[in-house]
């Protein structure tokens, strides 16, 4: 136990006390060291437009990603639920999606939503949905996060799928027959019984998606740094590139500022839902 | 339809449900077969780019059966010099950055890496998960939600103050810095996917074996582990493939020494010209193939090991 809890407490505490530290301070190039600057860093985030930005691109990325993959999740975990021959190799074929490096999944869809010689460009143009002058990556940007959520769909759904088969194939029976003894129809015992009984399992795969939704990096950085102009910044990938630009104080007082929002979210979540290891 | 309805005996009302059963069963399939299809298609089509000849790669609508070329892979595997294959190709020298798309390098960082880190995270995670399933402990919930916590740790949150502290070590760009944090990282993966499996494996166990005289410790590693060895497996193959995906952290700590392929693969700039994607592509599927095999010796436990032991599946 000890090697693995002093592990975890440095990979735990020394970046949130370091960042902590460092967001009191700000790195100066000329001396190579980091000056105390006080809570300047602390001023600068609550002013800062493009942090609101990325927050909102955050925000409305992850309501949509989370809502469409649980919708899709959902649906196509029923489907396969209810009966299909050879269940084994379509649930085998759908893992191949999420386990696929997300830097390469970033640039298979940059291949395929190419504005030029993209095939899903080349699909939506055909089917009147976007025009050449505004495709999904590239033109004024407009689409740009559509086209990052394409990806993410792409690559997580698959996973909402399988977790919620699992669940549904672990459903106790009883209530169900109870439901049809009582007369529901599919419908209500989908609402009424399925969905309720659901709940833990649906509160793991949401907990999850969460997590990984508000940190997502990987599509942004290969698919659209962040642009056109910060259409498509989350507030990783700003963190990433004050980082980048050696603000060096100014990240670390975003990364305390991530920090405290998600865990106290996750904090309040597994209470709420009684999410449980 | 063509099923009689009027006949009420027995055997046909059988014949016909069993007939309306079966059809909805293909109905079903023949959808979950369109939408199998459409997940699978973009990993299809990146493999096939691979193999496209020069050109093909950006023909519409697709072309799906040519003659396979072997020279993106001539390049990526087999280290024929970038610049005398667009020479052939194009017939002059475009571009002088490409030289770097032979990755048998990043393919043994990637395996060096993922397979050190993995061998510890094993070898340090499963004492822990036991100790965390068996020894009576106040606030366990408390434990169990600080190691899922640092799993919520946004990645850039870590990657600074990592930065820094290998800058001033020396750490930089060497295989133990990066192996440290990947254990790191996949360090609560494999606790609390292990202790899901050692929290099914009945107490008795190791009652008998204290009684026969063992310590704690030889009960631990003589009985009960080999009763976990199929989640020891699993937790071992999901923690390889994290590690062989992960990337903003080694994108972050390391600089030309060590390159992973994810990094590797999105290290090259695709904006200047159309023809780099074949290289790309043959970079790409090389990157994904050792994963696709691993992951299908482990699926029986995917589902645990992605909730991390939360959903048993």
């Amino acid at each position: 136990m000890a090697p693995a809890v002093l592990l975890l407490l440095i990979y735990s505490v020394y970046p949130l006390v370091y960042n902590i530290w460092t967001s009191f301070h700000k790195f100066d190039p000329m001396i190579r060291d980091f000056v105390w600057v006080g809570g300047e860093n602390w001023a600068t985030l609550f002013s800062d437009g493009r942090a609101l930005n990325a927050v909102r691109v955050t925000v409305l990325y992850g309501m949509l990603a989370l809502s469409i993959e649980l919708t899709l999740g959902l649906g196509i975990a029923m489907l396969l639920d209810a009966g299909v021959y050879a269940r084994g190799l379509w649930q085998s074929l759908l893992i191949l999606p999420m386990v696929t490096p997300p830097a390469v999944v970033g640039l298979m869809f940059r291949l395929l939503e190419h504005s030029e010689f993209g095939v899903i460009s080349w699909l939506l143009y055909g089917a009147g949905v976007l025009t050449k002058q505004e495709p999904l990556l590239g033109g004024t940007g407009q689409y740009a996060l559509f086209g990052v959520l394409l990806a993410d769909i792409w690559q997580w759904t698959p996973f909402c799928i399988l977790i919620l088969l699992a669940g549904l194939k672990s459903l106790p029976i009883e209530p169900l027959e109870a439901a049809e003894v009582d007369g529901a129809n599919g419908w209500q015992k989908f609402w009424r019984v399925k969905l309720p009984l659901l709940r833990n399992v649906l509160a793991i795969v949401i907990l999850f998606r969460i997590i990984d939704l508000y940190r997502v990096f990987d599509y942004i950085y290969v698919m659209t740094s962040g642009g056109p102009g910060q259409r498509t910044e989350t507030i990783s990938y700003y963190a990433y590139q004050t980082y980048v630009f050696i603000n060096w104080g100014y990240t670390a007082t975003l990364g305390v500022a991530i920090l405290i929002v998600i865990w106290l979210s996750a904090f309040i979540y597994t209470r709420l839902f009684h999410v449980e290891w | 339809m063509t099923t009689t309805t009027s006949s009420p005996t027995t055997s046909h009302t059988i014949d016909r449900t069993a007939w309306l059963r079966d059809g909805r069963m293909w109905l079903r399939t023949l959808v979950i077969v369109f939408i199998v299809a459409i997940f699978i298609f973009p990993i299809f089509f990146w493999f096939l780019a691979s193999f496209k000849p020069f050109g093909l790669i950006f023909t519409l609508p697709p072309v799906f059966v040519f003659p396979p070329t072997f020279t993106w892979y001539s390049v990526v595997l087999g280290g024929v010099p970038y610049n005398q294959v667009m020479l052939e190709l194009t017939g002059a020298l475009t571009s002088t950055g490409g030289g770097m798309y032979y990755s048998v390098p990043y393919i043994i960082d990637s395996i060096v890496v993922a397979s050190v880190s993995t061998l510890l995270v094993v070898l340090i995670g499963t004492p822990a998960a036991y100790a965390l399933s068996r020894f009576p402990m106040r606030r366990r919930h408390d434990l169990a939600f600080w190691i899922l916590s640092t799993r919520m740790m946004p990645v850039v949150v870590a990657a600074m103050p990592f930065f820094l502290m290998y800058r001033t070590l020396g750490w930089i760009d060497t295989y133990h810095g990066v192996i440290l944090v990947h254990t790191v990282i996949n360090l609560p993966l494999a606790i609390l996917l292990l202790k899901s499996f050692f929290d099914e494996v009945p107490y008795d166990l190791d009652e008998a074996a204290l009684v026969d005289g063992a310590t704690r410790w030889q009960a631990f590693y003589k009985v009960i582990v080999h009763y976990v060895l199929p989640g020891l497996a699993a937790t071992a193959i999901l923690s390889f493939i994290f590690s062989w995906n992960e990337f903003l952290l080694t994108l972050t700590l390391t600089r030309t020494d060590i390159r992973t392929m994810p990094v590797a693969a999105s290290t090259f700039d695709t904006a200047t010209g159309g023809t780099e994607w074949g290289f790309l592509a043959a970079l790409g599927t090389s990157a994904m193939a050792p994963v696709f095999i691993f992951v299908l010796l482990v699926q029986r436990h995917l589902v645990r090991g992605l909730t991390m032991g939360a959903v048993k599946g």
